[in-house]
């Protein structure tokens, strides 16, 4: 479809648009648009979606600008508040990787340098006083106090872990609340 | 379009604690977003804009739900965001062309999410016996033929025509190079001329 521009189609709209078409309009450029295809189309098209315009805008119903604003300046302030706590989390999900890999290269490291301690565990089933016997014996004898350092480490590695799980966890639940 | 008051008094974000204005307290400082856009200013704004942004709406979504929920949407975004035009430096007709332009990518958004992934790929039975506006005498002319159009076209008729904006205008809201809008508007207008005509004469067969 070729176009074919008409030198009064500017006319033609501004009239339209200042609402002074077809009776303002001098009547050479009201033959005009009974004759060209493309004045007549502008004509009926602009003259159409004019009247919508006006017949719609008087059916919308409006809600109070107050409350767009107020939903404005609470979701600022949620992006605000999720600004500020994003480095905490960061943080607390580094604290947490550093001491999971902590814990799993301790615990690498004891599985290479210190498994004769877990011969205790062989004898569980048996008493509680043979058990403490066996497993001071085992320690002195064969790694010291490897067993030792391993409890106070894994007891260490459980708490820090809780804390920040715990941390983590907190902030994610103050983030998500509205 | 008479401009707005420019007025001194508190802005509402400066209400909040730095930390929590959401930087509009900075962006106010630096100047990149409106320094007085407080209740007052907006309401006006808003009541000037509303209307016509809601009839855009309505007219290329043929859905009145969807458009209240997408023009306070709209609103709400424009109230948001760090590079909206300011009242008073850009003025209103930058900040309204940018309101259309929120509108028209949360409609797009709309039509994209439930299936397809281009407005031009959405049926048209979508959209059919959905427009509930009233029916005066251009609805009457108007729906039926827009119903036949698809929602680029209703979008680039609408604003043309019902907006008067001009070519470059549309393209900002658009998104479409400018120098294509010309011809996209031209075939749009040609098609819904001939759906009016046709459309007429029915009406007056049966009247």
């Amino acid at each position: 479809m070729m176009r074919k521009n008409c030198p009064h189609e500017k006319e033609i709209r501004e009239l339209i648009e200042d609402g002074h078409w077809p009776l303002a309009a001098l009547p050479e450029l009201r033959a005009h648009v009974g004759e060209c295809r493309t004045c007549s189309d502008l004509a009926l098209v602009a003259g159409v979606f004019q009247n919508a315009r006006i017949e719609t805008m008087a059916a919308a119903k409006l809600a109070s600008p107050g409350v767009l604003l107020w939903r404005a300046q609470l979701r600022r302030r949620n992006a605000a508040v999720e600004r500020l706590t994003r480095p905490l989390l960061g943080a607390q999900i580094f604290a947490l990787a550093v001491t999971l890999l902590a814990g799993l290269g301790f615990m690498g490291f004891e599985a290479r340098h210190g498994l004769a301690w877990l011969n205790w565990l062989e004898q569980i089933p048996q008493s509680v006083g043979p058990l403490w016997d066996n497993l001071f014996s085992a320690s002195v004898t064969s790694s010291g106090w490897a067993w030792m350092v391993l409890v106070a480490g894994l007891a260490t590695l459980l708490l820090l872990g809780g804390v920040a799980i715990y941390k983590v966890t907190d902030g994610q639940e103050r983030i998500g609340r509205p | 379009m008479a401009p707005i008051e420019k007025r001194t008094r508190m802005s509402w974000e400066s209400a909040l604690p730095r930390s929590l204005a959401g930087g509009a307290l900075d962006r106010s400082a630096a100047g990149t977003t409106d320094p007085a856009m407080d209740s007052d200013a907006f309401a006006v704004f808003y009541e000037r804009s509303a209307r016509p942004l809601w009839a855009y709406l309505v007219r290329v979504s043929s859905d009145p739900a969807l458009a209240d929920d997408l023009m306070q949407e709209s609103f709400v975004r424009f109230l948001c965001a760090a590079g909206a035009p300011s009242l008073y430096t850009m003025g209103e007709t930058a900040a309204r062309l940018y309101l259309f332009r929120i509108a028209t990518n949360l409609l797009r958004d709309h039509w994209r999410r439930p299936r397809a992934a281009s407005i031009e790929e959405i049926p048209e039975e979508f959209f059919a016996g959905r427009d509930s506006a009233a029916h005066s005498d251009s609805q009457i002319m108007l729906g039926p033929a827009l119903r036949r159009m698809n929602p680029r076209e209703r979008q680039l008729l609408w604003l043309a025509y019902a907006e008067g904006y001009s070519h470059r205008e549309i393209a900002k809201v658009t998104g479409l190079a400018a120098t294509s809008i010309r011809l996209l508007l031209f075939r749009a207008r040609r098609k819904i001329a001939g759906f009016l005509r046709g459309r007429a004469s029915h009406v007056g067969r049966e009247s």
